[in-house]
Formats: C-alpha cells, sequence, structure tokens
C-alpha cells in the first residue's frame, strides 16, 4: 500500500523494471547454454498492465516471451551480448530515476509534515 | 524477492564459467599425459551447460510467482563429458608407451583451441560479474531510500 498515487505507480515502475533486470541477468548467466533463447518482456504493455490494476489487488506475473529476430549460433543459443549490456546499463539508470522520484517524493511529504521548515 | 535472486542467477553462471576454466585449464595440463588410470591417453573433456529455467516462460519470474521453483533463469554444469575425435600418434619408437610399430598416441588436446575456450569462459565470467556489480548497486540505491 503506498501512501501517494506516484508512489504508487513509481513501485509498478519499479516492479517492472527490476523483472527485466532479472530476465537480462538471466540472460547473460546462459551465453553459453546450448539451445537457450534470449527472453524478454514488452516493457511499454506490462507497465500499462501495472499501472491500471487496482491497488491491493494481487501482484501480476509479468509474461516474458522469447525475443524475435535475433542471429542464432549453431548450438541454437541466440543471446547478443551487445543487446544484453546495453539492456542492463538502461534498466539500471530506469531503476535509479525510479529510486529519485521516490526519495523526492518522500522528501516532499516530510517537508510537509514539518510544516515546509 | 526480485533483486535478490538475480544475484543468485549471476552467481550460478559464475560458478559454471569457473568449472568451465577449470575444465579446459585440466586439458591443458594433459596436453602430453600417455597415461591414465583408465589406459590409454588422456581424453579432452568438454563442458555441458544447461539453464534451469529452459520449462515455461510465464513462470521464468519466480520473484513474481509461488508456482516458479528457486532457481528459475540460473544456469548450472550438469555434465562433463569426453572427446570422442580419435587420439593424436606420433612416430616415437623410443618411447614407452608406444605400439609395436612405434607409434605413441597422445591426447586429443588442440592448445590452439583450449585456448580460444578460455578466452570465451573468461569474458563470460566477467560478463556475469559486471551483471552482480550492476545488482548490487540497484540493491544499494533502494536501501539508500531508506537514509
Amino acid at each position: 500500500m503506498s501512501s501517494t498515487p506516484l508512489l504508487q505507480m513509481v513501485e509498478g515502475f519499479l516492479g517492472v523494471v527490476s523483472s527485466r533486470h532479472k530476465l537480462i541477468t538471466a540472460n547473460l548467466a546462459n551465453i553459453d547454454t546450448p539451445g537457450y533463447r534470449t527472453q524478454d518482456i514488452d516493457f511499454r504493455s506490462e507497465l500499462q498492465r501495472v499501472v491500471s490494476t487496482e491497488p491491493g489487488s494481487a501482484p501480476l506475473t509479468p509474461v516474458a516471451h522469447a525475443v524475435p529476430g535475433l542471429l542464432q549460433r549453431p548450438d541454437g543459443n541466440d543471446v547478443n551480448l551487445d543487446r544484453e549490456s546495453l539492456l542492463l546499463a538502461e534498466t539500471q539508470m530506469q531503476y535509479q530515476l525510479g529510486v529519485q522520484v521516490v526519495r523526492s517524493e518522500f522528501h516532499r511529504l516530510l517537508s510537509a509534515i514539518n510544516e515546509g521548515k | 524477492m526480485g533483486l535478490f535472486s538475480t544475484l543468485e542467477i549471476s552467481g550460478s553462471a559464475l560458478a559454471a564459467e569457473r568449472a568451465r576454466a577449470e575444465i579446459v585449464a585440466a586439458n591443458m595440463a594433459n596436453a602430453e599425459t600417455t597415461r591414465t588410470p583408465q589406459g590409454g591417453p588422456f581424453r579432452r573433456k568438454m563442458a555441458v551447460f544447461s539453464g534451469a529455467g529452459a520449462a515455461g516462460f510465464r513462470l521464468l519470474l519466480a520473484g513474481y510467482s509461488r508456482l516458479a521453483g528457486r532457481g528459475a533463469g540460473t544456469v548450472r554444469l550438469t555434465n562433463v563429458v569426453e572427446d570422442t575425435t580419435p587420439a593424436v600418434m606420433r612416430y616415437e619408437p623410443g618411447h614407452p608407451d608406444a605400439d609395436p610399430s612405434g607409434f605413441v598416441a597422445y591426447p586429443n588436446v588442440n592448445p590452439i583451441q583450449e585456448m580460444v575456450d578460455l578466452m570465451g569462459a573468461v569474458r563470460a565470467y566477467q560478463l556475469n560479474a559486471s551483471a552482480v556489480t550492476a545488482s548490487k548497486q540497484m540493491i544499494q540505491q533502494s536501501l539508500d531510500i531508506l537514509k
């Protein structure tokens, strides 16, 4: 339960970002696993789903799917190192953004509690 | 929890890649070994990796679903197999392990191939180590909200 609508939204955002981060780590971990297909989530639709659900309902399970159109190696593995490292950096930045928003929101609340002092 | 399980995933990859580097080191160390407990020359070993999260894409995100077991998305070394290519025969009539026609069976280890494999293992290890750093920073940022 989040105290403000903004916090609730950022909570959903951070949830989607961390699930994506987890998938990217799994892709990197399986870079030498024969037959492994790169997994990802559709960020936009997942975020929309999370933001549009009512507060207090059961947490949603993000849908992971195999990424189409990647070059496959002869062993059936299609993990692209550049794609994953870029996405790793991207999710890190997105997470930092979310955390900064949460912090500033808490500071705003604190300043209201302190009567703006 | 979502972020902490990423450390588990990257950790499994670090362990698997380290094991692979160890197997490569054993191959290179035994590149000239003509006697083994099983008899005959040393045979080149190869690591076989398999992913634990292969079943069910939807259940891959264990942090959100109770149905998915722990360790989804991790990788592990499931098997070490022997390379079946024939041994390299070298003509060394004076060698104690030479056959009647003077040929000695040497291991089917190609040092160049092993070096390339070692580089691959080291790079994959570095890659996963940087994924650990990224996860650690994200966890640290979350903890910094409390400050």
